[in-house]
């Protein structure tokens, strides 16, 4: 794969920023560090080894080896995990250039490549391939940004896959005032992808800003970011203040139109994830969704076209210039294997759950099952641990995997207990109906006809997907592991 | 400071404590935080998380700010803000710690956690740290992965003390 060379108005930014090239310390200080006393490693690094650069910046994906820190010596680069339990010998004799270790895992390219290996700062990711996709849109017509998109054949990477391209295409056809709406609420079960972009590379998120904004014709932007994500809205609004700062914004430096960004705090509810009630709840409106059609490239916010895109579509933008563009998935995995964090695996007709589950530290025969996309998901078995990965089939990618004695009924009534608490009431089906379904599983043997009326209701008559997918798990469950409903 | 009066006269009627003035000035804080933002309707979750954020809750005279701000009728103001499950309209419990139930935090032992400190934790949905599970947080919204039974124990003990 080649990367897109930079613009000369790029270039000469760059020019800005030369490396520093001074071997360093990264310590992983994200929100998945800090939970597991980083802040105490960063402190006991900076005492044991005075006088070395110790940096500080985001989790890396590797959240199983936290608290931990990468050693970075020009294209050295060597994560030590586990320091919690002590700093090895190692570490120092590796900055010293006495190392020649180099951790695998991960490739050259892809949405993670500088996620939890920059300190925040924007000369650290400038000279590392930052912004290159805004830069060179701002040198194309609107029609051929679009087109770049179609050729990639990105789809929407929230979980229900609609062709950005496409979404684009259709906003851009009207004229007038239009948003782009970012979706960062992640409030998915079992997803934290967004918050790992965010925190550990919020430029490769505006970069995405920029070339959407640029093939749309869209010149207002909100980023309406998860409550409860502290962290990486943090994150966001400093790099956000950088970019203005380098005229990456106003179009001083590539050229282009200026876009203004506003971010905006949700408030929690699974359902506060549906870009329509994102809109609702920017708008000032309760937090419920709206009837579809119109859809929001018609009429979203305040009755103006708006395009919703999640995060990591966002930054799958950022690499569609590159020849040919990787198409990756990543997938937040966790439950029963020794190395649970973010994986980016690539949809290349290649990787299987196998595969995956090889990486992360299990062993593929002694999984039962994967829930994939959680309360709105499904369970993965056995069976399908050799068929190749598809974007689709990943939905939004969150993945548990199953231990050896997981209770299954368990945890399906759990799945639909969620489901019930986070109906909003808007719409009878759901509200009604998700209560009836966790009465349902709690009789054994489980009543397979009454069910699965339930569910077609639930599926047909809901008005937004939460409602729509809550029966998803339960048919699964029933389907894949019918022993697990019997007495 | 706010210049709404009336409103701020809601906590001076509160019992006096020794605490009174600190609630009086953050309530202060909280309305002015408020009144900083532009008087249009797309200020309310805003307007809500910035009172809540200096205040810790919702109380009544908050939501009214927001409501009269924002130009919103006050009934309509309560039933956007009960549509959010962060926003909070009763104090919250000091003191109290929250144990994570999602699907990886309970496999990984979460209600192993809540048996051994029944009284002080209450059970949540996902904090989408679920690879480090299982997770807690404490009444000031702090993380914490990974954690044991011995080490919740300890820390319940060490913030009692
Ligand atoms: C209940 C529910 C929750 C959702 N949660 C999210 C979410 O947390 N993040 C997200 O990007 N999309 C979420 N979506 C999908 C969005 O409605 C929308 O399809 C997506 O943001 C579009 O962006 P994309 O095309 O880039 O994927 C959710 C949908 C539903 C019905
Ligand atoms: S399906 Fe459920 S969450 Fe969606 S609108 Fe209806 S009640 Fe609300
Ligand atoms: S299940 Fe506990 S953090 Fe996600």
């Amino acid at each position: 794969m080649t990367r897109v060379s930079p613009t000369p108005a790029l270039a000469r930014l760059r020019g800005d920023f030369p490396p520093v090239g001074r071997a360093r310390v990264l310590v992983h200080r994200g929100t998945c560090g800090n939970a597991v006393g980083a802040e105490a490693v960063a402190a006991a690094l900076r005492a044991s080894m005075p006088g070395a650069a110790i940096a500080e910046g985001a989790c890396d994906g590797a959240c199983w080896a936290a608290p931990s820190a990468t050693v970075q010596r020009e294209a050295h680069s060597h994560r030590f995990a586990r320091l919690d339990r002590g700093i090895p010998d190692e570490l120092a004799a590796c900055l010293a250039g006495q190392c020649d270790d180099e951790y695998a895992g991960r490739g050259e390219y892809g949405l993670l490549e500088r996620v939890g290996r920059n300190d925040g700062s924007f000369g650290d990711v400038i000279g590392r391939g930052a912004y290159g996709a805004a830069a060179m849109a701002a040198t194309l017509r609107p029609e051929q940004v679009i087109e770049a998109v179609a050729a990639s054949g990105l789809t929407g990477r929230g979980g229900a896959h609609f062709a950005t391209a496409q979404k684009w295409r259709l906003a851009a056809q009207h004229t007038g005032q239009k948003y782009l709406v970012v979706n960062a609420e992640e409030g998915e079960p079992g997803v934290f992808k967004d918050r790992h972009l965010i925190e550990g590379d919020p430029h490769r998120l505006i970069d995405g800003i920029l070339v959407a904004c640029r093939a749309a014709g869209v010149d207002t932007v909100f980023v309406y970011v998860n409550g409860q994500a502290r962290n990486a809205r943090a994150a966001f609004e400093r790099a956000l203040e950088d970019a203005r700062a380098q005229g990456i914004l106003d179009g001083a430096a590539f050229g282009g139109d200026p876009v203004t960004v506003e971010v905006r705090s949700g408030a929690g509810g699974y359902v506060c994830g549906d870009e329509s009630v994102i809109l609702n709840s920017i708008e000032g409106q309760r937090p419920v969704p709206r009837y579809k059609p119109p859809f929001a490239t018609d009429e979203g916010l305040w009755g103006r076209p708006t395009v919703v895109n999640n995060v990591e579509t966002l930054c799958a933008v950022s690499t569609v210039f590159d020849s040919p563009p990787p198409p990756t998935k990543l997938i937040p995995l966790s439950g029963a294997v020794s190395r649970p964090g973010l994986y980016e695996v690539p949809i290349d007709g290649n990787t299987t759950w196998t595969g995956v589950l090889a990486t992360a530290g299990s062993a593929p025969g002694l999984v039962p099952g994967i829930l994939l996309g959680g309360p709105s998901g499904r369970f993965v078995t056995p069976e399908e641990y050799e068929v190749p990965l598809t974007m689709r089939g990943l939905g939004a990618g969150g993945a548990v995997v199953l231990p050896r004695d997981a209770d299954i009924a368990e945890v399906t009534r759990s799945l639909a207990a969620y489901n019930m608490r986070e109906s909003c009431g808007e719409c009878t089906p759901c509200r009604e109906g998700t209560q009836r379904l966790v009465q349902l599983l709690e009789d054994v043997p489980a009543n397979r006809e009454r069910i699965a009326a339930l569910i077609e209701t639930l599926t047909e008559a809901s008005l937004c997907q939460l409602g729509g997918m809550a029966g998803r798990p339960v048919a699964s469950a029933l389907e894949s592991f019918p022993e697990a409903f019997e007495e | 400071m706010a210049t709404r009066g009336g409103t701020i006269g809601l906590v001076m009627h509160s019992p006096w404590s020794p605490d009174a003035s600190d609630a009086q000035a953050r309530m202060g804080e909280a309305l002015a935080a408020v009144s900083r933002l532009p008087r249009e309707r797309t200020q309310l979750l805003p307007g809500f998380l910035a009172a809540q954020e200096a205040l810790g809750w919702l109380p009544r005279a908050a939501v009214e700010h927001v409501s009269e701000h924002t130009r919103v009728p006050v009934a309509e103001v309560y039933a956007i803000a009960t549509g959010y499950s962060e926003l909070r309209l009763t104090p919250p419990e000091p003191g109290a710690w929250y144990v994570c139930t999602g699907v990886a935090c309970d496999m990984a032992g979460a209600g192993a956690l809540l048996e051994a400190t029944p009284d002080r934790t209450r059970a949540i949905d996902c904090q989408f740290l679920c690879a480090l599970a299982p997770v807690v947080h404490d009444d000031a919204e702090r993380l914490y992965g990974r954690v044991t039974a011995e080490d919740l124990q300890a820390r319940l003990a060490e913030a009692a003390s």
